[in-house]
């Protein structure tokens, strides 16, 4: 049971929507990893959940026991989570459900942060929400997202990545209309 | 009988209660509660794997760390950490993440009296924010009897998740002596 809004869509779903910086994991999820070890058959890498998930080294698309990928101490991932069970470790693949990498995978340079969950919905939902789309008019930039609150941004220069974070990160309390001023004047003062 | 106390509060009055969540950024779930001049800071930091030697590793275990305002960590700290431990455990729902630890800091910013029952209501709001769940929400009721010069501190079941307001004790703290149909009336008088 945890404290959050009251949301309805129509004609009959209720549910109580909550947003928290710390992530429980759910099997068909994508989330942002950080590896922190290796062992023999798997990673160990870190979603910001209870426990430590495993990710097979064989869980990437074409993997076989001779190409195995090496990921070093603190390599941020992409991933899907397979496996959540409560009291088991969960477990992740870098390919998606038919074996195809589809942009899973390592993420090279770029800027990481933490955020809290609901933003991290926010960011993913379709349409995509105002921050995002006003952002893309102007900057040319990557960002990744995960559920588990963490979010990856590359653009060519380093100005760009900050602005694009700055952003995000003041927008978790903004209403879409006043997201949209914010960024403005954000870019505004860019330009 | 209405005895006047040192601020002039009368017997039944409590102190301006205010309370605020999410104060810290870097912790997953905080609050910070005052009733008049005292006031507690508390932190909540999520699951972290594994539980301590002693605790039942198919329920999450939940440690209290309780630090005074000033002065090294002696008995009555560690006294009120091991109250606050048995409320919270039996707040929480404890089979959601086994074999993990949930760690509450408990600040003493001020201190000007009744710290224990103002440190309860933050640790639970700050339980609430970091979105640990929980089966009931706990509060404080304090009863004091001017009379018999005694004082009553208790906290209560508030609400009953998915039920009607049905109130319970779960944890009383008394000083001084009293009979035991006094300490009846008084655990009823505080369940109204």
């Amino acid at each position: 049971m945890k404290a959050g809004k009251l949301r309805f869509a129509k004609p009959n779903k209720y549910w109580v929507e909550s947003s928290h910086k710390r992530y429980v994991p759910c099997a068909g999820d994508t989330v942002l990893g950080i590896v922190v070890d290796s062992k023999a058959d798997n990673f160990l890498v870190d979603i910001k959940g209870p426990t430590l998930a495993f990710l097979p080294v064989l869980a990437f698309e074409g993997g076989t026991r001779r190409n195995i990928p090496k990921f070093e101490m603190g390599t941020l991932l992409y991933a899907r989570v397979v496996m959540a069970n409560t009291g088991m470790n969960p477990e992740l693949a870098c390919m998606d459900a038919t074996g195809k990498a589809a942009e899973f995978g390592p993420l090279k340079d770029g800027y990481m942060f933490e955020s809290t969950t609901g933003l991290s919905r926010m960011l993913l939902k379709s349409p995509p929400c105002p921050l995002l789309e006003t952002l893309g008019k102007k900057l040319a930039f990557e960002i990744a997202v995960g559920l588990n609150g963490r979010v990856w941004v590359n653009a060519s220069s380093p100005s760009i990545i900050i602005l694009v974070a700055n952003s995000i990160m003041k927008s978790e309390s903004l209403s879409p209309v006043q997201q949209k001023i914010m960024v403005d004047n954000l870019l505004q003062r860019v330009q | 009988m209405e005895e006047k106390r040192e601020d002039g509060r009368s017997a039944t009055q409590l102190r301006p209660l205010s309370c605020t969540r999410s104060v810290l950024n870097r912790a997953h779930g905080s609050a910070s509660f005052s009733q008049g001049e005292t006031k507690i800071l508390a932190a909540v930091y999520e699951p972290k794997a594994g539980t301590k030697k002693n605790e039942n590793p198919e329920k999450a275990c939940i440690e209290v760390i309780w630090k005074p305002k000033s002065g090294q960590i002696g008995k009555a700290e560690k006294e009120y950490e091991m109250i606050l431990k048995r409320t919270l455990q039996n707040i929480c729902i404890l089979n959601v993440h086994p074999n993990t630890t949930t760690t509450i800091i408990i600040q003493v910013v001020n201190d000007d009296g009744s710290l224990l029952p103002c440190a309860i209501n933050p640790a639970c709001s700050a339980l609430v924010d970091a979105g640990i769940p929980l089966k009931y929400l706990a509060v404080l009721c304090i009863g004091s009897q001017q009379a018999r010069r005694t004082e009553y501190e208790g906290t209560g079941l508030f609400m009953e998740v998915g039920e009607k307001i049905k109130n319970g004790v779960i944890t009383s703290v008394t000083h001084g002596v009293m009979t035991v149909s006094g300490t009846r009336t008084r655990r009823n008088q505080a369940a109204v």
